[in-house]
């Protein structure tokens, strides 16, 4: 009766898993700077004068951006053991949360950065939307538990 | 909206965790109900009620303030 659209349970332990790999995976990307040598491919040629150039990409934030925005994705809208009607609007409210959470840091960003720097932020931008909206139904799934055991 | 869930748990003599069960719904949700923090829905409302085995307005009743 009720269509939902979301994932089954069974995908959020993996889609964890991916998630918290991506983040590392991220972290280190933008700390070292360096990209794997394994990752990268040969996307084409050109001719350069006479030589025929191979064009050669990384493919490391490629890999890692699309990963993290699906296991995220994924773990988001993956259903709770008990999917019920409460859920859904916990769901619901760190979504409208998350995205006022959202642009109101990219509205700051906007006022207070520029050139490259801004160009920065709005590639954290891609992801930080579904990153607050997590963070934000973890910790009121955690807050429910609580109230439930301090009954007990 | 008020609920008088507890009540009727008491006299039917179950926990929040069977009556969660039995309707289908976690434990946290019945709750939040029972702390008036949570609005059910029509469906949910029903099905709590004829659990109980009692009309609708005996276990939920309209508040001033609705």
């Amino acid at each position: 009766m009720n269509q939902n659209f979301l994932f089954p349970h069974s995908y959020k332990r993996p889609a964890l898993i991916v998630l918290i790999i991506c983040i590392l995976f991220s972290i280190y990307l933008s700390v070292f700077g360096s990209e794997p040598d394994f990752l990268n491919f040969n996307i084409g040629e050109k001719m350069r004068g006479d030589e025929l150039k191979v064009i050669t990409r990384n493919f490391a934030f490629t890999i890692d951006g699309i990963l993290l925005i699906i296991s995220s994705i994924v773990y988001g809208f993956s259903k709770e053991k008990v999917e019920d009607e409460y859920i859904q609007k916990i769901r619901l409210e760190s979504l409208v949360w998350a995205v006022y959470i959202n642009y109101a840091l990219v509205i700051i960003t906007f006022l207070i950065l520029y050139d490259i720097s801004f160009l920065y932020v709005m590639v954290y931008n891609l992801f930080t939307v579904l990153i607050i909206f997590n963070i934000k139904f973890y910790i009121s799934k955690t807050k429910l538990n609580k109230s439930l055991s301090d009954e007990e | 909206m008020k609920n008088k869930i507890k009540i009727q748990r008491a006299i039917k003599d179950i926990t929040q965790a069977q009556l969660a069960e039995i309707i289908g719904v976690s434990r946290q949700t019945i709750n939040a109900m029972e702390k008036g923090k949570y609005i059910p829905s029509t469906v949910l409302s029903l099905k709590i009620a004829r659990y109980f085995e009692t009309p609708l307005e005996e276990v939920f009743s309209l508040e001033d303030e609705d």
